[in-house]
């Protein structure tokens, strides 16, 4: 589990590649032990972070420090750090054996002691008996776990690891986070995992750094990131969102409220500083989860309500999502998601419903 | 298929005829050089093997011979180093400097060789270089420099970034990155590359009848034989040239073949 010790920390860290900028002063600090991912649409920036912690790229200004010293100076092959590429980079000319003692060998490391790592890196990731195999023989999953064997023979501080399970199907992806986690639970060794995939960030991260364009929108938990999103970004980017435009009234017992189309809403504000300090009547979005609509009153001292008529419906397996059109001041949409039922839904199209929930579902975020 | 037949007979027919008007006096002197000539008339009632016998003691023919081997290996060798080491360099980043370096290189390959063995036979003279054998292994190493490089660079370009950047990763040096990495995914071209210039300096006749002192390859000794007139030698050394040319295409074709798929 994760220390609050500090691992990596990147300071102020810029990166662009002639006139464009990719990244722009970024601050990251990676503690000791934790599964860190770095969750972005492409072109966001976050393989380029990767590179830099990695050796592959070198930062235009800023600095990079592991345990407080700057590791600008330390080309790729000194750094302890391994990682496991998108494309796996496993060396077609070399047995799955070859392939994982590699970082051994190259380390002059004696052939005995190389067998017996290697066999143990094998065991961990369920490949004893694949050693004389070549990567051409391997499926893609298979090949994955060989790449992570390798990167963590050398017994790095830390394991970049670049979108390895994009090119994987869902249901293989699936068990591979699963996989990840458990290896990286037994290994104690810290993950920083780059994906454009949000369920794959909550599958697996303790901490979620949110990126786009260049810039770290949010870094948290999965859950603070998806229930208290920092901005208008994290809050349409992580899941499905309603997201309902107003102006910020004023604060009683831990909640704010907002001027909306809907109406005033109550807003639970607790872990947002922010929130609480912005000004009387500043442009703000009422958040709240399709799944935290429900029919009936939810007899909290504290709910929003609205009615509104279901214009669409469908059916997604355990969830059937539903559109809600509110009259409003101005036509407002809002996503709806109940449990499924065997017998037929509670709701149909046309229909009038009265919609609630509760103030500590409904978060604010700042425009 | 639904294509109408005669067209097709009639390509397959076309074909055939350029085939023969083009390829077919390749195949005149191999035939010839196994019947005897008497006068310059080949008497095509009268096989023999007279002309292999009469080569394989021609004493200027062997030396020639040996000559062309010295030259070709040699060049084989310098084109395989410069060209490994320049595509290397071409390869690990993007710069003016490494374009203006790839258009000298490929620069001897397309201009006409008559101007290279002019620049280098003015060049050695200036720089007052005997010429000699040495001379000639160095105008067919520029020569066969391009086709070489290009070769390897191809190659080199095939393989992914990642894998030198794995390599890197997991705390190799730029030595044990080319030993382990590179060097055993470049050896089929390498072998590729070096028998299809081999079979370039073997036949390479302008550069060097420039560039060589009082050395005959084998070319160049074919070149001076004619001008004494057609003896069966002749035609019996044409035959062995196209064995042998025909035999190092064909290496380097299995070895220049993308091999079948080793995945990713």
């Amino acid at each position: 589990m994760s220390t609050d010790k500090l691992l990596l920390e990147l300071k102020a860290v810029s990166k662009s590649f002639g006139s464009t900028n990719v990244l722009a002063h970024i601050d990251l600090a990676v503690r000791d032990g934790e599964f860190i991912t770095i969750l972005g649409p492409s072109g966001s920036g976050k393989t380029t972070i990767l590179r830099m912690i990695g050796g592959f790229e070198s930062p235009s200004s800023g600095q990079i420090l592991l345990d407080g010293a700057d590791i600008s100076p330390l080309p790729i092959n000194k750094r302890p750090f391994n990682t496991v590429f998108q494309d796996y980079a496993l060396f077609p000319h070399m047995t799955v054996a070859a392939n994982v003692g590699y970082g051994l060998k190259v380390r002059g490391t004696k052939n005995a002691e190389i067998t017996d790592r290697v066999s143990q890196a094998l065991a961990l990731v369920q490949l004893a008996d694949f050693a004389g195999r070549y990567p051409a023989q391997l499926s893609g999953g298979q090949r994955q776990r060989v790449a992570l064997a390798r990167a963590i023979i050398c017994r790095p501080r830390l394991i970049l690891l670049d979108e390895p399970l994009a090119a994987l199907d869902v249901e293989l992806r699936r068990h591979m986070q699963l996989f990840l986690k458990d290896i990286q639970r037994e290994i104690k060794t810290t993950f920083l995992f780059v994906t454009h995939d949000q369920e794959e960030a909550i599958a697996m991260a303790d901490r979620i750094c949110v990126m786009n364009a260049g810039h770290i929108q949010q870094l948290g938990s999965a859950h603070e990131v998806y229930y208290r999103p920092a901005n208008e970004f994290v809050a349409r980017f992580f899941g499905d969102n309603n997201l309902i435009e107003g102006r910020l009234q004023e604060t009683v017992d831990g909640i704010r409220w907002i001027e909306t189309p809907l109406g005033r809403l109550a807003c639970a504000i607790d872990g947002q500083a922010g929130v609480a300090a912005a000004s009387l009547g500043a442009r703000a979005f009422a958040a709240f989860r399709p799944e935290s609509l429900s029919l009936t009153p939810t007899g909290h001292a504290s709910e929003n309500a609205t009615r509104g008529c279901i214009t669409a419906l469908s059916f997604a397996g355990a969830h059937t999502l539903a559109n809600v059109a509110v009259d409003a001041a101005e036509p407002l949409s809002l996503r709806l998601r109940l449990p499924s039922r065997v017998e037929g839904v509670a709701v149909t199209p046309g229909m009038i419903v009265d919609l609630y929930w509760r103030a500590v579902e409904c978060r604010l975020v700042l425009v | 298929m639904t294509r109408d037949s005669r067209g097709n007979w009639f390509l397959a027919g076309f074909t055939l005829l350029v085939f023969i008007l083009l390829y077919g006096p390749i195949f005149v002197p191999i035939a010839s050089s196994f019947f005897a000539l008497k006068q310059g008339v080949v008497n095509w009632q009268q096989p023999t093997t007279l002309a292999y016998v009469t080569l394989a003691s021609n004493e200027g023919i062997l030396v020639a011979l040996r000559n062309t081997m010295i030259v070709g290996v040699s060049a084989v060798v310098c084109s395989l180093i410069l060209g490994m080491a320049s595509a290397l360099y071409f390869n690990s980043g993007r710069s003016k400097g490494r374009a203006l370096l790839q258009f000298i290189i490929f620069l001897p390959f397309l201009m006409p060789p008559i101007i290279t063995g002019l620049a280098l036979l003015i060049y050695f003279r200036e720089i007052d270089f005997d010429r000699s054998l040495v001379t000639v292994i160095i105008g067919h190493t520029v020569f066969v420099l391009a086709l070489v490089y290009r070769t390897l660079l191809v190659r080199l370009q095939s393989l992914s970034r990642s894998l030198v950047e794995a390599s890197y990763d997991l705390g190799a040096s730029g030595f044990q990155t080319f030993r382990y990495v590179l060097l055993p995914n470049l050896t089929s071209a390498m072998i590729g590359a070096g028998v299809l210039a081999f079979a370039l300096s073997f036949d390479e006749t302008m550069i060097t009848l420039l560039v060589t002192g009082t050395d005959n390859t084998l070319p160049t000794r074919l070149w001076a034989m004619m001008r004494l007139g057609f003896t069966p030698d002749i035609n019996a050394l044409v035959a062995v040239i196209l064995a042998l040319t025909t035999l190092m295409c064909l290496l380097a074709a299995r070895y220049l073949m993308p091999r079948e798929s080793t995945g990713t």
